[in-house]
């Protein structure tokens, strides 16, 4: 296996969130672009779980590094991130939501960061 | 060129691909659906890569509740079904800092990496890495499910307009102002339902006109004032009906604390054994019915007082069990 492809592809993706967060004018494209940088960075995670350990054939291991005898460490960060992105989608849609439910609109360029109003007790 | 890399450039040329749609769309529900299909070429990359429970969480989590959401949210904030005009920024930035972004980490990584061999690892089972996260990641474990936590009150927080806003303080200089509902409709809906109202009042006036042309063919058949007088009270007798059927099937009704008189006669009738043509003679109990009309109810009301009157000798199915 060539480590270089997986490693490729997340670098393209992650360029292509990039792009599409400076982009986009709607906020839930925004965050679909996000999605799509913290997949390449969960991609790049399980990579070099599956490389990187190969790769240290003459390195001597840290008694502290190796708390356990078979690292994959890799594969468990990837599934913090996915539950990182999935708290972050939530509230971030909740966001969304609440700006669409007061202004009617998600665009982001429009969105007044300077003036300052008070939200009303809306029964 | 071994068999994982060419499933691996399949994979990566159909998420990369798809990415690219994702970020170019100009339909959002297109968007979302692209990115369906990326993140299941990269669930895909990740059972190649040997990590079989990430990608089967990434398709529960991502494929399965994020997209959906999104696509919830898409449907919540009204985007228009076809394709959208004002979604994009001028391209010229952002493709720069994208394309140095992904120029600059491809030559990184492939400097990095070059076309060296890896061999691939045994393929991590859930066993092993539930066996890691429950041992040596077990506090980050914790910590995250607190997060989660923190993450869902804050949404439901954030969703509920009711819950930590604070007082307008010019709420006192307009006082007349009635606040703003929650979600008032838009212009397009305003004007839907004005036009399902317009078009109710416009059924009832031709309805009100029918009756008023009814009457007056009653009238030219009774040339007297019975006509108006039916019609005035008509509404009267029903009305007296009605409270006719309620309240004589109340009191045609079982009473509490005293045995209904049905049941009286059934167990006269059950105690004679031995001859059916006693038992076949008895009339059906019948059902209380409670919307009849009053003479009916009347009716039926006289048969449960004169339970064995031989007006009903129809075969009875208890009779023949007996």
């Amino acid at each position: 296996m060539h480590a270089v492809i997986p490693y490729v592809i997340a670098g393209l993706l992650f360029a292509l969130g990039v792009y599409g967060v400076l982009r986009r004018r709607n906020a839930i494209l925004v965050l679909m672009a996000v999605e799509l940088m913290l997949n390449a960075v969960n991609l790049i995670l399980v990579a070099a779980d599956a490389t990187i350990k190969s790769a240290l054939g003459g390195v001597q291991p840290e008694a502290w590094a190796y708390p356990v005898p078979e690292p994959r460490a890799g594969a468990i960060f990837a599934l913090f991130v996915i539950v990182l992105a999935a708290a972050e989608v939530g509230v971030g849609l909740a966001i969304v939501l609440q700006y669409y439910r007061l202004r009617r609109a998600v665009v982001l360029d429009e969105v007044a960061l300077h003036e300052h109003d008070h939200e009303r007790v809306t029964g | 060129m071994t068999v994982a890399d060419a499933l691996m450039l399949a994979l990566g040329a159909i998420a990369v691909g798809s990415g690219v749609f994702v970020v170019t769309s100009a339909h959002l529900v297109r968007a979302g659906f692209y990115l369906v299909v990326s993140l299941g070429a990269i669930a895909g990359l990740y059972l190649v890569l040997g990590a079989e429970l990430v990608a089967w969480v990434q398709i529960l989590v991502y494929v399965g509740a994020v997209v959906v959401l999104l696509l919830f949210a898409v449907m919540l904030t009204r985007a228009p079904i076809g394709p959208s005009k004002d979604l994009d920024r001028p391209a010229a930035p952002a493709a720069l800092i994208g394309g140095g972004v992904g120029l600059g980490l491809t030559v990184l990584l492939v400097d990095a990496f070059r076309w060296t061999e890896f061999e691939l690892p045994p393929p991590g089972t859930g066993r092993r890495v539930g066996e890691q996260i429950f041992g040596a990641w077990v506090l980050p474990f914790e910590v995250l499910s607190i997060l989660l936590l923190a993450a869902l009150v804050g949404a439901i927080v954030l969703s509920r307009p009711d819950i930590g806003a604070r007082p307008d303080p010019d709420a006192a200089a307009r006082p007349d102002e009635p606040p703003p509902g929650p979600v008032d409709e838009s212009a397009e809906v305003v004007a839907r339902l004005q036009r399902i109202a317009a078009r109710q009042s416009a059924a009832q006036e031709r309805l009100r006109a029918q009756r008023a042309a009814e009457k007056v063919g009653g009238r030219l058949t009774h040339p007297d004032e019975i006509a108006t007088q039916t019609a005035t009270t008509r509404e009267d007798v029903l009305k007296q009906k009605a409270h006719d059927v309620v309240f004589r099937a109340r009191e045609a009704g079982p009473t509490l604390g005293q045995p209904d008189k049905t049941e009286i006669s059934d167990s006269a009738a059950r105690t004679i054994e031995g001859t059916s043509r006693e038992i076949e003679s008895r009339p059906i109990p019948d059902r209380p019915t409670r919307a009849l009309p009053s003479g009916e109810a009347q009716d039926r009301a006289g048969n449960r007082a004169l339970p064995k009157a031989p007006d009903q000798p129809g075969p009875d199915p208890d009779g023949e069990a007996t």
